[in-house]
């Protein structure tokens, strides 16, 4: 189990994340929720050990990272917010990179990498840089690179950006099965309807606070607000009409 | 009235995006808009420089055009205004290449510029008259300061007692024929670029686009100091030595010639190349600037499967092994670690334009200044000769390969301290572990001391087998390799980084600073390395007792370095030094 106490992050006098708690069990796959700003991308950082919290503490399976950090970290597969990528690389070589990195020995990566680029659709572009690629082969890639070392948690920020509806499909898929294998994942997303789809719970962020904690299939079984209007209710996100009316009124020269 | 003419012209999308390309040329892509704005200013600063120093060297010409007019006969003068027409014809070629080499990069309409000037009511013609009016605008920039700066030698080259035409008549032949030379030298690096990208685009060989941009970069830094040496070439050129017919700047001397009215078959026949040359560059660049704009989708928008390159085509590309060989080492070369490292800094370092152009540029500048050595010190002369060179001539030869390994380390340390792509080092930083990081250190170390110290080494060993043998060769080897071992230590002295990784500051410590500490260490370093190998073909012991020293040195130092790596975190943000500059006034 991931559990997160506590955590908080500060930039100055600018408080990012604010007393951030939330666990993640195995076979789960937990929704993060929240506006931009809210801190979500800096509480998946913080998770994924690329930035260091100001005050709490995270544990996977009990053991603090602090304890173990590179365990911690191989344990771990990430997949970040915008697809950055060494652009200047082949997607073979850029998968070589991150599974020698993992530590993973040749001769796995030399059977895992033109596998999973088959699967994944890549293999007709595998002489080609990244530069060339779309946003969504780039997030294939991605994902190919937080799995190969068959990670125990997954930590996904916004992982279906740019992708096909195929390929979208083929994601959820694999995620549903992934945590049915005893994986765990952490799914930071703006998107409702894959939270609806994906998760089993969700916590919602604003202001670098969780406001709201609900039981995905609580919602699902009806009666209760949706999903979106517990979030326009928990961040204070109400009517957008006189919004939209005041740009239009720009745009129109009114 | 005309004002308004003129600034309605200038607010025509024409004029606003040819100025928009024309400022893009001086964005290299990794400088902040106040760093730019920098470049600017010392790029300014640069042409304000050139015109001092050409107005400088008029005293030096005056002075030799009086001599040489003071002699008894024509000749000597009639050569050395032959010698230094190659040169004013050569060091504006030589300049605005090396300019237009540093702007290749934004000659041509890109698929940046298609998908972001594409959806908007702009025409693909707009785009390509402006790519080609910024081209001319910035190269004319160059071409017309340059000419400014050299037109007082071009002027005091033709008023001498012998001279054989009216100065005005020879000025206007020598503007014509080296603006022609200097428009060739764009356009042939123009088509040469276009060619490239027009071949290999969007493919995984895009990458032999930047290795021969670089190339040309570096083969003409290397050329800097032979332009200088084309002044001593009057005798050749009025010998009509054969070989000139290889040297640009002749041909277009004889297009100087040709517009004196001389009908002299030599000059013709240079003239005839000069103009056949010519015509081949703006046939290739009209026709690359013609195919683009055409093609434009199929050639830059295509999808990166269509090509996979003509020798993976051969290959059965079914297999695993296939598509993994060309990135798989054996496991004997070290940890996983070891070779993502290593090989991500080779990635890196033979598809990034930017570091290429760093690493190759400034090396080429240690090798020109190697070269330069050598043809000063008649090294050629030498070759075979039975007398035993003296130990200052030794010395002198000697000191090519440190100069080349000092400047080699500079260049490398440069390119590997610079970014790529940035905001992708996170996968270093999620796997960063205390065994990891010493592993990914001792990558960077070999790469390192294989660029610092193969290419010096190898220059050591030829020039003293040419000169005196293979045991003086292999000493000489021996020592460069052991200073070498310890001017590693030296170069990766401080550092803590994943190559490419890390931002970068530029300007952390004062140029004066860097400057003075930069010529003082260059100076000591290659003064004692060729002394060393100079007292080395005379009495071997001391040098080679010496040298095994310094390897022993070399050999604590590098453990001394892996320790350190292994203990301390690697950074990631590059940060102004923490301790404030004591400027001791």
């Amino acid at each position: 189990m991931l559990e997160a106490r506590g955590l908080t992050k500060r930039y100055g006098g600018f408080l990012a994340v604010d007393r951030v708690s939330f666990h993640v069990q195995r076979g789960e796959i937990l929704g993060y929720l929240g506006p931009n700003g809210s801190g979500k991308s800096t509480t998946v950082n913080t998770v994924v050990g690329l930035i260091d919290p100001s005050a709490g503490s995270l544990r996977l399976d009990g053991v603090h990272i602090l304890d173990d950090p590179v365990g911690y970290k191989r344990r771990i597969g990430y997949v970040p917010e915008e697809p950055h990528l060494y652009t200047h690389l082949t997607a073979i070589e850029y998968l070589m990179l991150v599974g020698r990195l993992r530590d993973l020995p040749e001769r796995a990566l030399a059977t895992r990498v033109p596998e999973l680029l088959r699967l994944l659709l890549l293999w007709d572009s595998r002489y080609a840089t990244m530069a060339a690629y779309s946003k969504g082969m780039r997030q294939r890639v991605l994902l190919a690179g937080a799995l190969l070392h068959n990670p125990d948690l997954l930590v996904l920020d916004e992982p279906f950006s740019g992708l096909d509806v195929t390929a979208g499909l083929l994601f959820r898929t694999l995620l549903r099965m992934f945590v049915a294998n005893n994986g765990m994942v952490l799914f930071s997303t703006h998107r409702f309807d894959m939270v609806e789809q994906l998760c089993s719970r969700v916590v919602i962020l604003s202001h670098g606070r969780i406001v709201a904690e609900h039981e995905v299939a609580s919602l699902r079984t009806g009666g209760g607000p949706s999903l979106e209007e517990i979030f326009v209710r928990a961040t204070g996100q109400d009517d957008f009409t006189p919004l939209a009316r005041r740009i239009l009124d720009v745009v129109h020269g009114a | 009235m005309k004002w308004r003419i003129g600034s309605r012209l200038l607010q025509r999308p024409e004029a606003r995006l040819t100025a928009h390309f024309f400022g893009a040329m001086f964005d290299f892509g990794i400088l902040t808009p106040q760093g730019a704005d920098s470049f600017t200013h010392m790029l300014l600063g640069g042409v304000g420089s050139l015109i001092a120093v050409g107005l400088g060297a008029t005293r030096v010409y005056a002075a030799k055009y009086a001599a040489l007019s003071g002699n008894a006969t024509a000749e000597p003068y009639r050569k050395a205004v032959l010698g230094d027409d190659l040169f004013l014809i050569g060091l504006p070629m030589l300049l605005v290449g090396l300019v237009t080499i540093l702007v290749s990069h934004s000659v041509f309409p890109d698929e940046r510029d298609f998908r972001i000037l594409g959806p908007l009511p702009v025409q693909r013609a707009l785009i390509v008259r402006a790519k080609i009016g910024a081209l001319l605008l910035f190269t004319g920039m160059f071409v017309g300061v340059i000419h400014i700066a050299l037109a007082p030698l071009m002027l005091l080259t033709s008023v001498g007692r012998f001279r054989e035409h009216a100065v005005l008549w020879r000025f206007g032949a020598w503007v014509l024929s080296s603006l022609t030379a200097s428009v060739f030298a764009v356009l042939a690096i123009t088509a040469l670029s276009g060619v490239f990208m027009l071949v290999l685009s969007r493919t995984r060989f895009h990458s032999l686009t930047a290795l021969t941009k670089s190339g040309m970069l570096a083969a003409l830094v290397i050329c800097v100091p032979f332009v200088f040496h084309l002044p001593g070439l009057g005798h050749p050129m009025s010998a009509r030595a054969e070989w000139l017919m290889l040297v640009p700047p002749a041909w277009f001397v004889g297009l100087q010639r040709v517009l004196l009215a001389s009908a002299d078959p030599w000059f013709v026949q240079l003239f005839a190349i000069a103009m056949a040359a010519f015509v081949l560059a703006v046939s290739v660049v009209a026709a690359v600037y013609i195919v683009l704009f055409k093609h434009f989708e199929w050639l830059l928008l295509r999808p990166p499967t269509v090509w996979h390159g003509w020798f993976r085509q051969r290959t059965s590309d079914s297999s695993n092994t296939t598509a993994t060989s060309a990135v798989s080492l054996p496991a004997r070369l070290g940890s996983p670690s070891f070779r993502a490292v290593q090989r991500f800094t080779a990635a890196t370092l033979t598809r990034s334009q930017l570091h290429q152009a760093v690493v190759l540029g400034l090396s080429a500048c240690g090798l020109s200044l190697a070269l330069s050595r050598l043809v000063n010190s008649n090294f050629v002369d030498h070759i075979g000769s039975n007398n035993h060179p003296s130990l200052s001539f030794i010395g002198g030869v000697a000191w090519a390969p440190f100069a080349l390994m000092f400047v080699c380390g500079i260049s490398i340390r440069a390119a590997i301290a610079l970014p790529m792509t940035h905001h992708a080092n996170w996968i270093f930083r999620m796997t960063e572990s205390d065994e990891g990081r010493r592993e990914a250190m001792r990558a960077v170390n070999h790469v390192v001391t294989a660029y610092v110290v193969g290419p010096s080494v190898v220059l050591a060993v030829v020039v003293m087998w040419l000169l005196l043998g293979a045991v003086a060769a292999i000493m000489a080897g021996f020592i460069v390799s052991a200073v070498g071992v310890v001017f590693v230590h030296f170069v990766l002295l401080d550092w803590r980084r994943i190559p490419f990784t890390c931002s970068y500051l530029p300007g952390k410590r004062l140029i004066a600073h860097t400057v003075v500490f930069g010529v003082a260490a260059f100076a000591l370093f290659t003064s004692t390395g060729s002394t060393l190998v100079g007292v080395s073909t005379i009495k071997p012991s001391i040098p080679l007792a010496i040298a095994s020293v310094l390897f022993a040195l070399g050999w604590f130092l590098w453990r001394r370095r892996l320790a350190m790596w292994r203990e301390t975190p690697l950074i990631f943000d590059d940060d102004l030094p923490d301790q404030p500059l004591q400027l001791g006034l």
